[in-house]
């Protein structure tokens, strides 16, 4: 067993809106994975069916190797959780909610959380009443990273947060990995997953539309290339596998498929090529690519 | 100056879309009553001698007395502004609480308001929005019921200083309501202190026409809605008192708010411990529970006092053949004229315990709504676990209100605390029902589930009245599980084991559906 999370074919339905539509996620042990998708895309709805809130209507789900509807109780001492959307209790301070949070997983180590609270800058004295959006979400952070636990879903977990502690947030997930921890980081903050996760499930209505780790994902698009060439490449516009070309004088633009690469670097040298960059495409072009299928 | 009321009118059309069902419904009801009471007063009291006979008999009735107060004609008019004036001033004063903090205080506390206060909206805009939404359809519910009294053959001008003294309740207490909303960041806190004044002055127009200090109704908006005697001599000018009054808090909460800052109060927020002792789910739930139970047990306690201290001035005071009959007819011929007087008040006040404990059963809905169930559902926590750390509360909370009551009620009375106490407890099981039908609820309708509880509960209080008037007999009066309960102090001790285990039969059944419903079923926040 070597899953964290293994999701098969999820299907949810409210009424008639589907919000899972044949849903797959698998989560490695020891991973940092994220989980991409615009608003509304279904991730909060998945991860609510990992935390035995709500029930599937269909499909076959594993958590750390349990079902979770049914060992809620048991599997949720082996994680952490932060929501996307912290509500607390406004009459308690935020000390008492970490600690309350802390206590309920079964303990947290003290020397932890002074450490989070002074890194996240957070007041624990004052009363949940008062604080902002991203205080709230530091409060459930910092309960979550403070806890001795397998597994730590965060729901959009920085989108209230600062740069700066965005920052701290990173180095946070990056040391839970170091101690072997695995991360479900859903978002749809695309740096932010570039920079910590090992692989990644785009989803999109409902379904995964891609998976893998960012290798993977980036073999299977295209490539952007721009080129300064010396004469003229004629043949470009008639490869397979070129895509959005522009020439402009010398200077020339395009997207190129995987497996088209090598036709159009000899075609390029065929005309001589004076500068030449290529670069992956970010998770925003990815995200482009599958989001214009939506609407199409 | 001009600038803090800009947006008024786009914050009007908002609380008029979020209220689109709300305020009809509550306008209409309030509205129709007054022509349907004064119908049914026709219809059972044709003469004027039985009226005369009604009204003695009432006159002499303290709990009628400490409800509604003194009868001032027994006119068909006179008897409807009677029945209801006290009733709708109590109705209309906790609608209007309810809304002008729902959306002054509440709208600033979950920081919706700071949305909006972005845009071109004045500082003093969401205040002066809410009240003139309030105050207008109190107005509104006042107007529309003068053209059916009319109709029915009331004086029209009578019938008009009615509508506007039902109206009045509303007012005075939006303004008090305005103001509570500028004290804390809390819109509970500022919910309970407009509740709990309201009590008190409640409690002090029951004192002035039980306790023979008549002079005290005129220091209470409770008792200026009766004072301006429609029907029976027309003091159109109470109505400016009522008036004074609610201009004046309008114009303090107003010079208040310009003093605070936005979702600030005037009373700070203290910081409190850094570090937590909450010993998890029961223990979080007794720290959200016990403020309110506190300050329910206080009021609770004050009300039985009051009504222990009215008792003991019966035997002298109301010995009269009226009450003496009525004793007669509900106790038999030896009955004390003190139970029934407690008889009769403690059927109602069990309501009022009810309606506590339906805050206490809605709870856990209110904590899955506000989405604080599923942070907590993330951890150990189990559902059931969960749901039993706020029952707990709703099981619990009317055991300590009732005895709180019913043993204060018996020590200021006599000393006999065991008698009251015991009578007072008997509606335990039909409280518990009322708990039993909104934990149903909370399982099956989660969403539907806080405005069908109260509603149900509302009926409840329609069906005594009704059976007050006798308009319900039979079946539509075994409804209300109120009516089932024995009057322990009127011989109904004698058996009362069938009845009371029935009950709580009942209510041990909706409660254990209610639990099973909630363990089969998504969490649902209301985002």
């Amino acid at each position: 067993m070597n899953a964290a999370v293994r999701a098969r074919g999820l299907v949810k339905s409210f009424g008639r809106t589907r919000a899972l539509d044949g849903l797959d996620l698998t989560v490695k042990t020891g991973e940092v994975h994220g989980f991409l998708g615009p608003n509304g895309a279904g991730k909060t709805t998945t991860i609510r069916i990992l935390l035995g809130q709500m029930r599937a209507d269909g499909g076959e789900v594993a958590l750390l190797g349990g079902d979770p509807w049914q060992d809620a109780t048991d599997l949720h001492r082996r994680l952490a959780y932060v929501p996307g959307d912290v509500n607390l209790w406004p009459s308690l301070t935020g000390g008492e909610v970490i600690d309350l949070l802390g206590r309920a997983r079964g303990g947290l180590d003290p020397k932890r959380r002074a450490e989070l609270l002074e890194r996240f800058e957070l007041d624990p004295r004052k009363k949940c009443r008062t604080y902002s959006k991203g205080n709230r979400q530091k409060v459930a952070l910092v309960a979550a990273f403070a806890s001795d636990v397998e597994l730590l879903i965060l729901d959009e977990p920085t989108s209230g947060l600062d740069p700066l502690m965005e920052a701290t947030f990173n180095e946070c997930v990056l040391r839970e990995k170091r101690d072997g921890r695995t991360v479900l980081l859903s978002s749809h903050i695309l740096s932010e997953v570039e920079t910590l996760c090992d692989r990644v499930s785009i989803v999109r209505a409902g379904r995964t539309v891609e998976s893998g780790s960012l290798a993977d994902l980036r073999h299977l698009t295209r490539t952007s290339v721009t080129a300064e060439l010396i004469g003229s490449a004629p043949g470009l516009a008639a490869l397979p596998g070129v895509h959005d070309l522009s020439v402009d004088g010398a200077r020339l633009r395009c997207q190129v498929d995987g497996d088209a690469l090598t036709a159009v670097l000899a075609e390029l040298a065929r005309a001589g090529v004076r500068t030449l960059t290529t670069r992956p495409p970010t998770l925003e072009e990815l995200f482009l690519r599958h989001y214009e299928g939506a609407a199409r | 100056m001009t600038g803090t009321l800009t947006g008024t009118g786009t914050l009007i059309r908002l609380i008029l879309r979020r209220d689109r069902v709300l305020l009809p419904v509550w306008i209409a009801i309030t509205a129709l009553l007054p022509a349907s009471i004064a119908s049914a007063t026709t219809g059972l009291y044709p003469t004027q001698a039985a009226r005369d006979s009604f009204a003695a008999a009432s006159a002499a009735n303290p709990a009628q007395l400490a409800m509604r107060g003194p009868i001032y004609d027994a006119s068909v008019g006179g008897l409807t502004a009677w029945t209801l004036g006290s009733s709708l001033a109590l109705i209309g004063g906790l609608v209007s609480i309810l809304l002008v903090i729902r959306h002054t205080r509440a709208e600033e506390e979950t920081g919706r308001r700071e949305l909006l206060a972005s845009g071109v909206i004045g500082r003093h805009a969401p205040l002066a929005a809410a009240l003139t939404v309030v105050l207008a359809a109190n107005l509104l519910h006042g107007l529309l019921s003068v053209p059916a009294l009319v109709a029915g053959g009331l004086p029209a001008g009578s019938s008009l200083l009615f509508g506007l003294s039902t109206s009045a309740g509303g007012w005075a207490f939006a303004a008090v309501a305005a103001v509570t909303g500028q004290l804390t960041a809390s819109s509970g806190t500022a919910r309970g202190i407009a509740i709990a004044v309201g009590g008190l002055l409640f409690a002090l127009r029951s004192l002035a026409d039980t306790g023979g200090v008549g002079w005290l109704a005129w220091l209470t908006p409770f008792g200026w809605v009766r004072l301006t005697r429609p029907y029976a001599g027309d003091q159109w000018w109470v109505l400016g008192l009522i008036a004074v009054f609610a201009a004046a808090l309008v114009a303090a909460a107003f010079a208040l708010s310009t003093r605070r800052d936005v979702a600030g109060g005037l009373i700070p927020s203290r910081p409190g411990p850094a570090e937590g002792t909450l010993p998890g789910a029961f223990g979080l739930a007794a720290r959200l529970h016990c403020g309110t139970l506190a300050g329910f047990a206080i009021g609770f306690g004050a009300l039985g006092a009051l009504l222990g201290v009215a008792a003991r001035g019966l035997h002298t005071q109301l010995d009269t053949p009226q009450f003496r009959e009525l004793a007669a007819t509900l106790g038999g011929a030896d009955a004390r004229l003190s139970d029934v007087f407690f008889t009769f008040v403690m059927y109602v006040l069990s309501q009022l315990v009810a309606g506590a404990a339906l805050v206490s059963a809605l709870r856990a809905r209110a904590e899955e709504a506000a989405g604080r169930a599923e942070l907590l559902l993330s951890t150990p926590v189990g559902r059931l676990r969960w749901a039993l750390s706020h029952l707990v509360f709703a099981v619990m909370s009317p055991v300590l209100l009732l005895t709180v009551l019913g043993a204060v009620a018996g020590l200021t009375f006599n000393g006999d605390v065991a008698r009251v106490a015991g009578a007072t407890l008997a509606y335990l099981p039909a409280v518990w029902t009322v708990a039993g039908i909104a934990t149903l609820l909370v399982g099956l309708l989660p969403r539907l589930a806080a405005a069908v509880s109260w509603t149900a509960l509302g009926l409840f209080l329609v069906v005594d009245l009704l059976a007050e008037f006798k308009l319900a007999t039979g079946i539509i009066l075994d409804l209300s599980p109120f009516v089932h309960v024995p009057a322990m102090l009127l011989g109904g001790a004698a058996s009362p084991a069938a009845p009371l285990l029935g009950l709580t039969v009942v209510a041990v059944t909706l409660t254990a559906a209610g639990l099973a419903f909630l363990r089969r079923r998504d969490l649902m926040p209301s985002a």
